[in-house]
């Protein structure tokens, strides 16, 4: 535990060390089921995930939870208050609960997190949970690190479903309707029902009914989500996911590393800063400006002419 | 410091008061910090905790009397796992004449009930790099 | 309620007065003060000058009306101090049962007039001494009980049958054991339980809100707990307040002067409406309801704030529940003065602090008062500092004449219009508790310790850029840092005296008669019955406190706070 502890330290502080960690582990990954638990704030998602840590728990696999919560604009701290709802899992030597902030990332969860589900693969979990913020309309990148991805929503939350409509129907493999004790159940699961009839996926989710406190329609959502992880495993989609995955990452971080180095180069030459203080001075316009500033890159770069 | 500083805040034992723990934890959030706010632990799963989340500082908050017991005992784990880099502090009322002997069994710092939070904020940042 | 008021002041002559104020304030008062505006602690504006236009619509039956009569604005007894003097009621609670007893004698010797007992963490959250949670908070802060006989050392030679013990059981888990011990003690010593006179605190809000702790009971499960001592004692303890609606440690962990009234009225609400649907009536239980109130800093507030407690209390008794009996409509309560006002720095600062709020204790109307000793911000109090604050008690009481007249505030403009805006606060409050469904529901869904946690972190705020002033802190700081020198009490083996006393007890205790009680008990915690004989008979068979609690945290499962 000490050890995973300090890798995860560096992978979640993109040190080079962490780095290293992660190119070494990338080959040593075991097949860990993903599952990442996703809606909007106040729903019951640590709940849920507690439930679901602590039924793979008791089968005596090994889980890994990573709860994200976000972080302040204000000075970049977070208060993360996900673990506290889960002492009686974090006692329990299988549990491994690693707490994120999203430190100015806008998807749902942090960047590190793909990295970090892969170094606690390569560890020997069994099953990593992944629990975002509480997502508002386009905040679906737990899909890009999820095998299995559930969404929880709550009766009375018709506007947002609609909402939700925009992105996640592509991609929640089961849907919860948690406080399901409260008025308005019924009605938001044919809705859900509804909207999935549209879509045209093989796979068709279900929507449940849950009250994670009680503890009540929890097992079930432990069935499907373990029946989504079959039907992956049968159809190839399994690996097929994970490549499209992986290979989306790929883009990612060299879009992310690309748009650093631009922003570095930009800002350390002289010429190029004079641009930019006539755009911002509304003397030249920014298309002009930036194809100008391309193409000095590009006559720098290997990428470009001869 | 380039990446935010991570810090394990826990209530020590059946310690009942969490009103300085949750200000503090909120205030360092304020001071860019990630805080991790435990509740109620003994010294066992505080480490834990501390190991898992890869935090920096330990924050042990009491006012109940158990600081020369379990607050020792939250440095001795942490030593035993080779984590002696973790800076543990502790908060709320402690008498200062047992502060020296907690020092010297690696509480770095005791931060009574008026200290500020600025005080605390740089004391970490000055210690952890 | 609709009648017609009676207007106390002379329509005309008030109206007069208003406009010669604003007079007053164009011309003599301007230039002379700034911009800055004031405001009491919980928020309320505080105007320059108070006079009659500001409670021109006082009426003075209907409003403030005579002490011991409705709506008791003035106090609950007509005769208030001249009838009984306010019980100077010391705490007393460290070290092991035998230690503790020293010191009530000692309390008793020198003029106290009740007993005000409080136990050490292990016992109120449930552990016995001997338990692994227990270690470092044993006899700390509080007298280790583990088992009836403690029960009885704590209370050796004591006249429990006249002298009255409040006995601060903070949460109804822990009341529901000590309470059984203090009836079965007594029973055994042949005292009739109609004779007991005492207090427990006994609130669920101490169980799920205002302590933090490892194992937490559910609110539903801790307020069915304090219904059930409730309840029983209403049947068979007619002299007993078995609840003590807890606002001072709320106000302590983070609220204003009206959150604490209305939250401790919102208990008291959500307590009868629970007690009425098991069939009892509002007059059976609710002339035994108490309430315990914290008192800062804010001299004229705090008054108010007494004040309009009563108020409320009366007409939500009245109005809501149709209590016919006027005791049943009497808002009693119990004030200990400020801990979170002290400071380390300068202790000797605070006896000034707690004499001040003392006064405003007596200014509002209480019926007992802990003036906290100038130690206390970080310790329990040494006998010189315990002394002190005792004295302090007597010479408020007979030094300063100040109890000799009912409410001698009463038509002051400024506290009669600071009464009135505090008792709309509260009602409102108590409305917005409702609205959300009622008090064991906002502390379920966490509201309630977002309000104190919201409330705390913008107080540590002010305290620490200076807008809220503290001397010695951050207003004409302390020049060395350090705290005075001042003896800490220590109560070193009172883990190991306990330890043994209780393997003594395990051995000598009958266990076929403990196994088959703690069975019962076990049984009748997923019931409706009301649990109290069953915890009786554990603690006659000799069951530990810790047993009795392990039982509870088993069959009512445990829960956390949803904290932000």
């Amino acid at each position: 535990m000490v050890a995973l502890g300090r890798a995860l330290k560096e992978v979640e502080n993109q040190t080079p060390l962490g780095y290293e960690i992660i190119k070494h582990t990338v080959t040593k990954k075991g097949n860990a089921h993903v599952v990442g638990v996703t809606g909007p704030p106040g729903v019951g998602k640590s709940t849920l995930t507690g439930k679901l840590c602590r039924f793979w728990a008791d089968m005596g696999l090994s889980v890994g939870v990573i709860c994200v919560d976000p972080t302040s604009p204000f000075k970049g701290g977070a208060l993360l208050g996900d673990r506290i709802r889960m002492q009686e899992l974090a006692k329990l030597p299988n549990v491994f609960i690693k707490s994120l902030a999203t430190r100015g990332n806008v998807g749902g969860i942090a960047a590190s997190t793909g990295d970090i589900v892969q170094v606690m693969d390569a560890f020997g979990k069994d099953i990593i949970i992944v629990e975002t913020v509480g997502v508002g309309q386009v905040e679906f990148e737990v899909m890009d690190v999820a095998d299995t991805v559930v969404l929880v929503t709550v009766p009375g939350l018709g506007d947002a479903i609609q909402t939700l409509k925009a992105g996640i129907m592509e991609v929640a493999a089961v849907y919860v309707v948690n406080q399901a004790d409260r008025p308005g159940a019924d009605e938001s699961v044919s809705d859900l029902q509804m909207m999935i009839e549209e879509t045209a996926s093989t796979w068709k989710p279900s929507v449940l009914k849950t009250v994670a406190i009680d503890n009540d329609g929890t097992e079930q959502l432990l069935d499907e989500v373990e029946r989504h992880k079959e039907y992956l495993q049968e159809t190839c989609l399994w690996v097929g996911n994970r490549r499209e995955r992986n290979i989306k990452q790929l883009f990612k971080v060299i879009q992310n590393s690309f748009k650093q180095q631009l922003n570095e180069y930009i800002e350390t030459n002289g010429e190029l800063q004079k641009l930019v203080s006539q755009v911002g001075e509304g003397k030249l316009d920014p298309h002009s400006a930036a194809e100008d500033i391309l193409a000095d890159l590009i006559r720098k770069t290997p990428l470009g002419g001869n | 410091m380039s990446r935010p500083i991570k810090v394990v805040m826990a209530k020590l034992g059946l310690d009942i008061h969490w009103r300085g723990a949750v200000a503090v934890s909120r205030m360092l959030r304020d001071e860019g910090m990630e805080v991790v706010y435990l509740g109620n632990q003994f010294p066992e799963q505080i480490v834990n905790a501390a190991v898992q989340e890869g935090a920096d500082v330990v924050g042990l908050s009491t006012l109940g009397g158990n600081h020369n017991s379990l607050g020792p005992k939250v440095v001795e784990l942490l030593r035993k796992k080779g984590l002696e880099d973790i800076l543990v502090l502790m908060g709320g009322v402690i008498p200062s004449e047992d502060i020296p002997a907690l020092k010297e069994k690696g509480i770095a710092a005791v931060f009574g009930p008026e200290s500020k939070i600025v005080d605390i904020a740089s004391f970490i940042r000055g210690k952890v790099s | 309620m609709t009648k017609e008021k009676q207007k106390l002041f002379d329509q005309k002559v008030v109206e007069q007065l208003g406009t010669k104020k604003e007079r007053w304030h164009e011309e003599t008062l301007k230039g002379k003060v700034g911009d800055k505006k004031y405001y009491t602690e919980s928020g309320i504006p505080i105007d320059i000058l108070y006079s009659p236009s500001d409670i021109k619509d006082l009426d003075y039956q209907k409003d403030i009306g005579f002490p011991g009569e409705a709506p008791y604005t003035r106090g609950v007894y007509p005769n208030m101090y001249r009838g009984r003097l306010f019980t100077v009621r010391q705490l007393a609670g460290f070290g092991a049962p035998e230690d503790c007893n020293q010191r009530i004698k000692y309390l008793l010797d020198n003029g106290a007039t009740g007993v005000n007992i409080v136990f050490d963490l292990p016992t109120v959250r449930g552990y016995n001494s001997d338990d692994p949670e227990a270690e470092g908070n044993v006899g700390a802060c509080g007298v280790a009980i583990d088992s009836l006989e403690d029960m009885e050392t704590l209370f050796n030679s004591i006249p429990i049958d006249e002298i009255s013990s409040s006995v601060v059981t903070h949460m109804p888990s822990t009341t529901v054991v000590l309470l059984a011990m203090y009836m079965v003690m007594a029973e055994k010593r042949g005292i009739a339980l109609e004779k007991l006179s005492g207090t427990n605190q006994n609130d669920f809000l101490m169980e799920t809100v205002v302590g933090s702790a490892p194992e937490i009971l559910p609110p539903k499960a801790s307020f069915r707990l304090q219904c059930d001592a409730i309840e029983y004692a209403s049947k068979h303890l007619p002299r007993w307040n078995p609840v003590s609606y807890n606002g001072y440690n709320l106000r302590e962990a983070g609220t204003s002067a009206v959150q604490e009234v209305a939250v401790g009225i919102a208990n008291a609400i959500a307590t009868a409406e629970e007690l009425i649907s098991r069939g009892n009536s509002v007059d059976d239980f609710a002339k035994r309801m108490s309430f315990f109130w914290d008192l800062c800093n804010d001299f004229f507030e705090e008054i108010a704030k007494c004040r309009a407690s009563r108020i409320v209390f009366q007409e939500v008794m009245r109005d809501r529940f149709q209590a016919k009996n006027p005791n049943s409509q009497m808002m009693r309560f119990h004030v200990q003065t400020s801990g979170i006002t002290l400071t380390a720095v300068e202790p000797l600062n605070n006896i000034a602090r707690s004499s001040i709020q003392g006064l405003a204790a007596i200014l509002g109307g209480a019926q007992s008062l802990h003036i906290d000793s100038y130690d206390e911000a970080y310790s329990a109090p040494t006998e010189e500092a315990a002394l002190v604050s005792l004295r302090t008690q007597q010479i408020l009481q007979g030094e300063t004449n100040v109890v000799n007249t009912v409410d001698p505030l009463a038509g002051s403009y400024y506290v009669e219009s600071l009464t009135r805006e505090m008792a709309q606060r509260i009602r409102e409050y108590i409305e917005e508790i409702e609205r959300k469904g009622g008090l064991v529901a906002v502390t379920e869904s966490g509201w309630l310790h977002r309000e104190i946690s919201n409330f705390a972190y913008k107080q540590q705020k002010a305290i620490e850029n200076g807008e809220q002033k503290i001397v010695g802190v951050n207003h004409f700081p302390a020049e060395k840092k350090k705290a005075a020198e001042i003896e800490v009490f220590r109560y070193p083996e009172t883990a190991v005296r306990q330890t043994e006393k209780l393997a003594r007890l395990r051995k000598k205790r009958d266990q076929a008669k403990l196994d088959k009680a703690l069975g019962n008990l076990r049984e009748k915690c997923l019931s409706d019955e009301n649990i109290m004989p069953y915890v009786k008979e554990a603690v006659l068979a000799l069951a530990t406190l810790g047993e009795i609690e392990e039982i509870f945290r088993e069959e009512f499962g445990l829960w956390q706070f949803p904290l932000a």
